[in-house]
């Protein structure tokens, strides 16, 4: 049981008639960076909320650490670092002043985590919220989630407003922080910023999780982007029937297709033919996370099966 | 509650940080008016206030309190501490009570504070500490500077009057305040919280203002500004029942307003 930390069963959650969340039901392990991925209003951020007890459940149940939020309160709260999606800050304050008063807020818990990733971040804490960019108020915003070293870390959106050096200092500390023991949930609606910390990553869309999986699974499924070339025309359609093959387009002596899985029957059927050239291209995992976003939940059933 | 880890405080010490700024203009801004009403009574006369009084139709009198305008004591009330005070207090208490959960609510700025293991409730509690406190110190400022101003010209109203008087004036318009921080976090809309709070404001000096006139005895007998200026504290001292009745404004509204914001979703 300890080794699930953050668990929702059958998650729903209506904004008046508007349903934000339909039944999402997810699971991360202890110690894992998890990756929650889909496009905006998703219900990425309304699930966060309800982790967090600013939302409360329409039907459904969450559990973070073993306690419903709800009932864990502040001593729940207490073990969990937040970044928020928007963060909105005093403006009179320096970063300084509002970092020393979130830990106070903490029973002190984090102040001497300030300074080291303030100057990790390069973040001045002397100058007034007010006058910061979006990345320094969003530095600000990730000294907070860290700096009391939580076990669990829940990020929405981390790497939004970050430029892309410090995106790469930012999943560094990610990593580092999951080297210590910590879990880490982190929204995204770009797979490319988090692929390559995140272990699982659950994909979210109108409120239900389409799909979770490996990150390396969900790349072997993105498949690869095949194109041959022949000596001859050939026919598009004794290759689109096979095993794995798909989105056959054949111009002239060309022949472009999606490859998922092994190639064994593509190049045995291409080897009755004079190959003239050929190459095989990774999908981005962006690729994938588009088709689940375009494809309507009844096709995109269809799909799973044949996968 | 008992789970919370933040030092007691530390999150009315926040807001009042935040408002340094705000009290010190407001501060100085009430002792000068309170300076300039009360410091120019003796030289207006009591003569020429009382002739003024006559020509006046008997109704406006009534409604406004003039009809001991021509004493320190009715002067006082009917200026500073039945008018400008209760308006200007008003103004500050509503203004800020609102911001300080369903404005800071909507604009984002408490979003790092509900998810810090800090308890709704206790966020409320503390933040309306905050906002009496602020209100405390200002009505401690008009109180200060009527105080000093009756010992320098000699005025003959009695200290504790003063005193009975401010009291009345810190329950009613920390009342109103209340009411707006409250109706703000239950609803999580500042506007509400403005519209009702400021409405019952307006109705209270409406009813307390016609009353009389229209000789409606229901009409003083629930309005906060009757509980608070028909006993006339500034001749006669503190009016217990009144007072009573002050205090059970804020009161209601807090236990409404806990009960709201810890059930509802924050939507910071």
């Amino acid at each position: 049981m300890n080794d699930v930390v953050i668990r929702t069963q059958g998650l729903v959650k209506d904004y008046g008639t508007v349903r934000a969340l339909a039944g999402l039901d997810l699971e991360v392990d202890r110690g894992e960076i998890f990756g929650f991925l889909g496009p905006n209003g998703a219900g990425k951020s309304t699930t966060i909320r309800v982790l967090l007890d600013l939302l409360r459940p329409t039907a459904g149940r969450a559990e973070v650490l073993g306690a419903v939020p709800a009932a864990g309160g502040p001593a729940l709260r207490a073990r969990i670092g937040y970044l928020p999606g928007e963060l909105a800050m005093y403006g009179h304050r320096t970063a300084g002043q509002l970092l020393r008063y979130l830990t106070r807020l903490r029973g002190g818990a984090g102040s001497d985590g300030i300074r080291p990733l303030a100057e990790r971040f390069g973040l001045d804490l002397d100058r007034p919220i007010r006058g910061l960019s979006k990345g320094n108020k969003q530095k600000v915003g990730v000294v907070q989630a860290f700096m009391h070293r939580p076990e669990l870390l829940i990020l929405d959106e981390p790497t939004s407003g970050l430029d892309p050096l410090l995106q790469r200092e930012f999943l560094d500390l990610v990593t580092e922080a999951r080297d210590a023991g910590a879990t880490v949930f982190m929204s995204s609606h770009v797979l490319s910023e988090i692929e390559d910390v995140a272990g699982r990553v659950a994909i979210i869309r109108d409120g239900v999780v389409v799909d979770t999986d490996d990150v390396r699974t969900l790349r072997h499924r993105a498949g690869q982007l095949i194109e041959l070339r022949f000596a001859d025309q050939v026919d598009a359609g004794t290759f689109a029937q096979l095993p794995g093959v798909e989105d056959v387009a054949v111009d002239g002596s060309t022949l472009r297709c999606l490859l998922r899985g092994e190639p064994d029957a593509l190049l045995k059927a291409a080897a009755a033919h004079h190959i003239v050239a050929w190459s095989a291209q990774d999908r981005e995992l962006e690729d994938l996370f588009l088709d689940f976003y375009r494809a309507p939940a009844d096709d995109r059933r269809a799909r799973e099966v044949t996968y | 509650m008992t789970a919370d880890t933040a030092a007691r405080g530390a999150v009315l010490n926040g807001v009042m940080t935040d408002q340094r700024r705000s009290l010190v203009l407001w501060s100085i801004a009430l002792a000068a008016i309170a300076t300039l009403y009360i410091g120019i009574y003796p030289v207006m006369g009591v003569e020429d206030m009382s002739a003024m009084v006559d020509d006046l139709p008997e109704a406006m009198v009534n409604a406004f309190g003039y009809d001991e305008i021509a004493t320190p004591a009715g002067y006082i009330t009917s200026t500073v501490y039945g008018l400008l005070g209760p308006i200007l207090l008003s103004v500050f208490a509503i203004g800020t009570g609102t911001r300080l959960i369903a404005g800071q609510e909507e604009d984002g700025t408490l979003e790092l504070e509900l998810t810090a293991p800090v308890g709704r409730a206790r966020v409320l509690l503390e933040r309306l500490g905050a906002l009496w406190l602020n209100i405390t110190l200002l009505v401690g400022v008009v109180t200060a500077v009527t105080v000093a101003l009756v010992i320098l010209l000699d005025l003959d109203v009695a200290i504790g009057n003063v005193i009975a008087g401010s009291t009345g004036l810190l329950l009613l318009v920390a009342g109103f305040g209340t009411v707006g921080l409250a109706v703000g976090a239950i609803t999580g809309r500042r506007t509400i919280g403005l519209g009702l709070a400021a409405g019952l404001a307006v109705l209270a000096f409406v009813l307390d203002a016609i009353g009389p006139t229209v000789e409606a005895g229901w009409m003083t007998a629930i309005s906060p500004i009757s509980w608070y200026l028909e006993g006339r504290p500034l001749f006669t001292g503190a009016d217990w029942s009144g007072l009573a009745l002050l205090a059970a404004v804020p009161l209601v509204a807090t236990v409404a307003g806990i009960a709201g914001f810890t059930r509802r979703d924050l939507m910071t």
